[in-house]
């Protein structure tokens, strides 16, 4: 080839492919959600920052449900199973899926922990994602209700920071309500901008501590489920 | 971090893509929706990191960016806008229902032969 001009370099070819970027993940998390539906299984995608009270929440709404439902749990976390030692501790399977260097669950780790979790029909699936408001609402992970996790103490403006994590939520949950007397929060413009980000997300107040809000949440949960079961046939 | 996924889906998707053996890709060309969440040089970046040795070693990646489309939630009108949110240009109100921007999309590898 001629260093001047680029003459008589080979010629180049170009081949059309118009091809979604994730495509094979989110073909597993179709899969993934085949599979939950011929169980009758509801799978909600749970994220939020480290620290906003997921795993509390989840201990809470399994005390809540004690009597009622089977709950099964996938774990995703950096490192460590303390997450699922702890949701086994409050009463509920467990699954740990630890990324190591992955920021975010995939369809992947949810389709080889699906079969090591004994799944029955009818069984809510919780999957707590890595604690990170930016990579999982990336992902796909074959769930029918995607909820996400904040606390007053992070400030207002998260969603305006983070808007695909707000924007894909069903729910978005403000969880540490107790502290709301006691921290520089202004509920009214945080509702904004969730309501600017996703004009239809459904908006809770819960404190997974003294249990406030952890009845509404697990209503709004339930009517989920039901919605969705009377549109599965049998 | 998450480009690093990414970028290793691309590559798999071009891989995937190439009609015959004995091709090397010059130039890949990306469109992604402005309010994706895709951070173009970190894509470029974890692309160049994974293509080494393999049939896209040094090609180009060429990333389009596409404004996103907007509907305000409170007048109605459908707008576009780069980056991740806009403010209606009819009434200025912040956000709305997203309509598009969020593609990702392997549109075309140019390739030449060895």
């Amino acid at each position: 080839m001629c260093d001047t001009c680029g003459c008589g370099a080979p010629p180049v070819r170009k081949i059309t492919v118009n091809e979604r970027l994730l495509a094979s993940n989110a073909s597993l998390a179709e899969h993934n959600r085949a599979h939950l539906a011929e169980r009758k299984i509801l799978a909600i995608n749970l994220m939020g920052t480290p620290g906003a009270g997921k795993t509390a929440l989840l201990e809470a709404m399994i005390a809540g449900w004690r009597d009622s439902r089977r709950i099964r749990v996938i774990e995703g976390d950096q490192a460590t199973d303390r997450d699922s030692a702890r949701i086994r501790a409050a009463g509920a399977t467990a699954c740990q899926v630890e990324t190591g260097l992955g920021c975010h669950l995939d369809a992947h780790q949810i389709h080889d922990a699906l079969h090591q979790l004994a799944l029955q029909h009818g069984d809510l699936l919780f999957i707590e994602n890595v604690g990170n408001l930016v990579c999982p609402a990336l992902f796909d992970l074959g769930e029918r209700l995607r909820v996400v996790v904040t606390s007053p103490t992070e400030g207002v403006d998260k969603p305006l920071k983070y808007p695909p994590m707000f924007r894909g939520a069903h729910f978005v949950v403000l969880n540490k309500s107790d502290l709301l007397p006691h921290v520089p929060f202004n509920l009214g413009e945080w509702t904004g901008y969730v309501r600017a980000i996703n004009p239809h997300a459904r908006i809770l107040e819960t404190c997974a501590l003294d249990g406030a809000g952890v009845g509404e949440l697990l209503a709004a949960i339930d009517g989920v489920r039901e919605a969705f079961f009377a549109g599965v046939s049998a | 971090m998450h480009e690093l996924s990414l970028a290793r889906d691309l590559l798999a998707a071009i891989e995937r893509n190439l009609d015959r053996p004995g091709l090397r890709v010059v130039r890949v060309n990306l469109s992604v929706g402005s309010a994706s969440g895709v951070a173009s040089d970190s894509l470029r970046f974890a692309f160049r990191a994974l293509a080494e040795g393999t049939c896209a070693n040094g090609a180009e990646l060429a990333i389009a960016t596409v404004p996103a489309r907007c509907r305000c939630a409170n007048c109605g009108t459908v707008f576009d806008f780069g980056g991740m949110i806009g403010h209606c240009p009819v009434c200025a109100q912040l956000g709305g229902e997203l309509v598009s921007g969020n593609e990702m999309l392997l549109q075309a590898i140019e390739v030449t032969d060895v």
